[in-house]
């Protein structure tokens, strides 16, 4: 092979490499994406129950209900929709009622909602994107922004 | 007074930056030496001011001089020392000095180790130097001046957040950043090359132990941060894929890029344009990773324009860099001559291959970390991209990346036998499908992937110790002539196989990660629980008082087989000051794997959830990434990565030699 | 001090630019450098190819290829010959650059430009280390200072009992009553029972309530005086205790002896400032505090009784361990006609006080009273 056509062979095997990947992206970002909706947001777009989404939102006072051998129970609410949440598992250590959530899950009924994953505000000034922006819509948030982001305290179902 | 004196080192470092970008700069261009030669000089002072400007910053945390509005903000007179000097870069300002303190000490080590570099090189890359800490301490200072003063000083400050009181997490960040910010040499090497328009195999001489060393350290932070999430965030995973995380991924898969490139330039004086583009690209994405976790555009896109000064520097430093590198390389790229020529099958072939696969894998990873910040800030919908996606596209690219690691350092350079190696690979792929295969018959019912990682693991370790004992290992030779080849084979060959065999250990790791058992049980004191090989039993719940908390703890015994082999104390602390609670898992190392056990919360009738797990082989993922960095420091040493190796050698010169 | 300092790094950094451009020196080329690599690397390739590393086919191929650029390199060497002296104009023109830039860039940051620029500096401003601070004499210390350096000291010592007790004082004097009534506690503890110490947490106590004589409050006072009946504070703060209970005859019972026995006290004008309001207020059974309201014009009256039943609630969102508390807040939105909010408090009430089955049982009562169900 000449010197040029090798260089084109290898060009071309690269080109050939890349759209390989940008093909497999594009697959998987078909059917892997999860949307982020607030309950307000859930309600007004109609979303079908068997989608996997993220709701985030506050967790509404005094709904927090654990009992041994049962899922715990808590309602997600940007103080316009509430939307209940089950979850079945250990809640990260920064969950209490009237903070921040993100969870992630399948929707079961309109207002119903099996969470297999849950993340928590991080600390003072760290809270997951999604819920500074859905509650600053709601205007119920003011303050600053995280400077330092480590993960998010998370917890899951079944990695 | 030590506060202002590094105060104004710091602004005198960013004049005399300004003045080492120009004017060696000046002196390149028009070849006069006297110009040149400011450069390393100057890289040294400034290393030295910015070093007093990090030491006051830090004197005023550990004396916790509270009129510093960095400390008030960061620092309690409670807190043990420790993390008085840890919290100096546990913030946004004081993580960017420490940023800038690393970059000067790169710019100082290029000084005094770059004796033997040509003079236009270095004056070159000494001057893009000087343009980033320029530019980066200008950003500091107009937009996050850790010296920005607080009258009248408060009495206490507001303390760090407890979860970020970690050893971890103390040396996680400085490791991160020394690879980080490592690259940069390889960045202003590659600009100075463009600048010049010449590049030849001596540059990659040149660039190579930079990279190798920036790659050790983002190897070791990166393994840091993982085993730091894994046992402070209390459920056991170790990647999440998150944003933060692939922050410092794809900036590792552009530097291994790098690192084998540069190989394949310096031996070969190939791939020239292509390692260009690869040290730029490496250091840029370096760049993106700083800001992404640094400017908040992770919390909120919005947060980005709600500091709008902050924000639009960033962008500003990142279109500066990023976009003046390419298209500097757009315009000088095709002039430089390409070089040697192979044939498809060698050396060069494997890792050409190999370096598209990591670039591959490093778009999957950008795409998916990108891709819902553009989709937010464009349609305002707002998704998240999980694991299954990086199941799917990064996942099949590492796979092939693994599978043809083995037949790269087999090959020869120019022209490969692939048959020849495909022999010589033969036992370790028997071997690897055989240790599939069994496992497969053991286990039915387990996914598909586990033997498969296990496989392809098993094939890298075998394949590297083949290719060495190949080198090695004469048929009929005596042990102690086997003893000096071994000794005689330079040692980047020894840290090649070393770095290749970690990865097949971390692959190893991971791929057992699929046996673990987890149990989430709700537990009362004197339950037991079988855990794997294990049983666990919940001996004692009860509280007590920490210096600053309070914690509830659980006394667990590990027994195997009616043999107590460990004691656990897992516990959940309530930090009052800040109405905080962390959980302490409590980790046992058994043989390669851990028991780890967490406790979640206390129910009303006196029982308490609590995650249990046992993880098979687990250690072997960080296990394998410090053989990783120990294969590169093995590299680094080897006599011919030296950097004063071409002045010795022009020192040799002048003595009589042998006839070539 | 500082400016000489400043001046100091400000040569450094000069000397480290006119230094190098002032001293000859000799030139490093580029292609000496690349004649000694490629050297270098043709050695590499007789070694790679005695270990084995490269095809016996290539070894002549690669050093020719090698051996090619060497020459080149060598070539080039020849052609530049030797280095021509730069011109002394530039080397100025550099010094120049740098002398003007530096100071200009340092000095124009760090102090700023008038009327453009604030300097980020701040030169005058001394450092302020903590231990420093602390440990500054007592006359120029603010009472900041002092309750930091104690609970610094009770930090190490938690069973230093007079550091309790000193500490509870500057507490109190800063308005930190619910740290200083620990810290009184914490004192009694330590130190053991007196009178007075009992008096001042009681006193602390009530602080801490803002005004109001709790029920522990009220204990402690009534301590003091079975160990010294005389101690007048302890007795204003029982008389005060009566009045808000709503029992006047009793509290100007108390006051009046008060002033009675000590005329000329030092605190005489203030409890003759109670028996005063008492004495206004009209004759129904109504509490001083709740006469002075209703002495008040309507609107006033409306705006004083609701900020002290929202001080009474945010108290209770705080520390919901206080059944009387309880009780009167219920009963106060019941009074201004907010039936949903005395429900609301009462829901709250059982919350908070789930364990109290006796404040239970009274809340019920009350609930039954006021006719706001049982639930």
């Amino acid at each position: 092979m000449t010197r040029k056509g090798r260089r084109l062979a290898l060009i071309g095997s690269a080109v050939g490499l890349m759209a390989l990947a940008v093909g497999l992206i594009l697959f998987a970002l078909k059917d892997n994406i999860v949307f982020f909706y607030a309950p307000a947001e859930l309600a007004e777009k109609g979303v079908q129950p068997g989608t996997r989404l993220r709701i985030g939102g506050l967790v509404k006072q005094g709904t927090v209900e654990r009992a041994p051998g049962k899922p715990i129970s808590f309602t997600v609410t940007d103080n316009v929709k509430d939307v209940a949440v089950t979850y079945d598992g250990l809640l990260p250590d920064l969950f209490r009622e009237g903070q921040g959530v993100v969870v992630e899950g399948v929707l079961e009924t309109k207002d119903t909602f099996r969470a297999d994953s849950v993340l928590a505000k991080h600390d003072e000034t760290y809270m997951p994107r999604e819920v500074a922006d859905a509650l600053k819509k709601q205007g119920l948030w003011r303050g600053g922004t995280a400077q330092n982001g480590p993960p998010t305290t998370q917890s899951q179902g079944s990695p | 007074m030590v506060v202002e004196a590094g105060h104004f080192a710091l602004v005198l470092a960013l004049a005399l930056a300004l003045v080492q970008a120009v004017v060696p700069f000046w002196g390149a261009q028009t070849g006069d030496g006297q110009l040149m030669s400011v450069a390393r000089p100057a890289a040294l002072v400034i290393f030295g001011l910015v070093a007093v400007a990090f030491a006051a910053l830090m004197y005023a945390h550990v004396v916790s001089d509270f009129s510093l509005v960095n400390v008030f903000e960061n620092s309690h007179s409670a807190k043990p020392l420790v993390y008085k000097i840890s919290g100096v870069w546990g913030n946004h300002e004081g993580s960017m000095i420490l940023w800038v303190f690393i970059l000067a000490l790169f710019g100082a080590l290029v000084a005094l180790f770059g004796r033997g570099m040509p003079d236009q090189l270095r004056a070159n890359a000494l001057a893009a130097q000087g343009f980033l800490a320029a530019t980066f301490i200008l950003f500091i200072l107009l937009t996050s001046n850790p010296f920005a003063r607080l009258v009248p000083a408060p009495i206490e400050g507001r303390d760090l957040n407890p979860i970020l009181q970690d050893p971890g997490l103390a040396i996680h960040p400085p490791l991160l950043y020394l690879g980080y910010v490592g690259f940069s040499i390889a960045f202003s090497f590659a600009v100075a090359a463009l600048v010049d328009g010449r590049i030849d195999a001596a540059w990659a001489r040149w660039v190579r132990p930079w990279v190798l060393t920036a790659w050790i350290f983002l190897t070791l932070g990166i393994a840091m941060g993982s085993y730091w999430a894994y046992y402070t965030l209390g459920w056991g995973g170790f990647w999440f894929w998150d944003p933060v995380e692939n922050a410092s991924l794809m900036p590792w898969l552009a530097g291994t890029a790098l690192l084998h490139s540069a190989t394949v330039m310096e031996k070969r004086d190939a791939l020239k344009v292509w390692t260009i583009f690869l040290a730029i690209l490496a250091f840029s994405l370096s760049l993106l990773g700083t800001f992404l976790v640094r400017s908040g555009v992770l919390t909120s896109v919005h947060a980005f324009a709600s500091d709008p000064t902050r924000g639009i520097f960033i962008l500003a430093i990142l279109v500066l860099f990023i976009g003046g590198s390419l298209t500097l390389y757009a315009w000088r790229g095709p002039r430089l001559k390409p070089g040697g020529i192979f044939a498809p099958v060698s050396r060069e072939g494997a890792l050409v291959l190999n370096n598209l696969l990591l670039t591959t894998a490093c778009l999957t990873v950008f795409v998916g970390t990108l891709y819902p910040l553009a989709l937010e800030a464009l349609t305002k919908d707002k998704i998240s991209v999980g694991p299954p996606f990086y199941a799917l596209t990064f996942g099949p690219v590492a796979l092939v990346l693994l599978c043809a690691l083995p037949f790269g350092p087999s090959l020869a350079w120019k022209r490969g036998e692939l048959l020849g190696v495909a022999q010589r690979l033969s036992v370790a792929a028997a071997a690897a499908l055989a240790i599939a295969l069994l496992i497969v018959s053991l286990r039915r019912h387990g996914p598909i992937l586990a033997p498969l990682g296990v496989g392809v693991a098993v094939f890298i370790i075998l394949g590297s110790l083949i290719d060495i004992g190949g080198r090695v290992v004469k048929r009929g030779a005596s042990l102690s002539v086997t003893w000096s080849r071994a000794i005689g084979l330079p040692r980047s060959i020894w840290g090649t196989a070393a770095a290749h065999v970690g990865l097949g250990v971390t692959v190893l790791g991971l791929a057992a990660t699929v046996w673990g058992v987890e149990l989430i049980v709700t537990a009362r004191a004197g339950n037991t629980f079988d855990l794997g090989p294990y049983q666990v039993t919940i001996a004692d719940v009860a509280s007590r008082e920490g210096p600053n908390y309070r914690e509830t703890y659980a006394e667990a015994i590990v027994r195997s087989g009616g043999v107590i082999v460990a004691h656990v104390e897992p516990a959940k602390r309530f930090f009052s000051s800040r109405q905080t609670s962390t959980t302490q898992a409590g980790i046992v190392t058994l043989g390669l794997g851990q028991v780890y056990i967490s406790l979640g919360d206390a129910n009303a009738d006196g029982t308490m959830a609590v995650r249990l797990y046992w993880k098979p082989l687990v250690t072997l993922i960080w296990i394998g990434a410090m053989i990783m960095a120990f294969g590169g420091a093995l590299s680094l040493s080897d006599r011919r990565m030296r950097i004063g190796v071409a002045r010795r050698a022009v020192t040799a010169r002048q003595l009589p030699q042998p006839a070539e | 001090m500082i400016w000489v300092v400043f001046a100091l790094m400000t040569g450094v950094a000069l000397i480290c630019v006119l230094w190098p451009l002032a001293s000859p020196r000799v030139s490093h080329s580029r292609a000496t450098a690349d004649v000694t690599f490629y050297r270098e690397q043709l050695a590499e390739i007789d070694r790679d190819a005695s270990g084995g590393l490269i095809a016996p086919a290539e070894v002549a191929v690669a050093r020719a290829e090698t051996a090619r650029r060497l020459l080149r390199a060598g070539e080039e060497r020849e052609r530049e010959g030797p280095a021509h002296t730069p011109p002394k104009w530039r080397q100025g023109a550099a010094a120049a650059f740098a002398l003007v830039t530096i100071p200009a860039v340092a000095l124009g940051l760090y102090v700023g430009v008038p009327s453009w620029f604030v300097g980020l500096g701040s030169p005058d401003l001394p450092d302020a280390p903590l231990e420093a601070r602390l440990n500054a004499s007592l006359a120029d210390m603010d009472v900041s200072v002092a309750i930091a350096r104690l609970e610094a000291r009770l930090a190490k010592h938690p069973d230093d009992g007079m550091g309790q007790e000193v500490i509870a004082k500057l507490y109190l004097a800063v308005g930190r009553a619910d740290e200083a009534a620990a810290a009184y506690a914490k004192a009694l503890e330590l130190l053991g029972e007196t009178p007075q110490r009992r008096e001042d947490y009681g006193e602390a106590l009530v602080a801490a309530a803002n005004g109001v004589v709790t029920a522990d409050a009220r204990a402690a006072f009534e301590t003091t005086l079975r160990a010294d009946p005389s101690r007048p504070k302890a007795r204003y703060y029982l008389g005060l205790a009566a009045e808000q209970a709503g029992d006047r005859n009793h509290a100007v019972e108390i006051f009046s002896k008060l002033v009675a026995e000590a005329p000329n006290a030092p605190w005489a004008a203030a409890v003759r400032a109670r028996l005063a309001a008492l004495g206004a207020a009209s004759p129904s059974p109504g509490a001083g505090a709740a006469a002075e309201i209703a002495a008040l014009p309507p609107a006033d009256r409306d705006a004083a009784i609701r900020g002290m039943v929202d001080q009474l609630a945010a108290r209770l969102a705080r520390d919901g361990h206080d059944a009387e508390g309880w009780l009167k807040l219920v009963r106060s939105y019941v009074v201004m006609n907010e039936t949903d909010k005395a429900r609301a408090a009462l829901l709250d009430a059982r919350r908070s006080l789930a364990e109290d089955s006796a404040a239970l049982a009274r809340l019920d009562d009350l609930a039954r009273e006021l006719g706001l169900g049982g639930s």
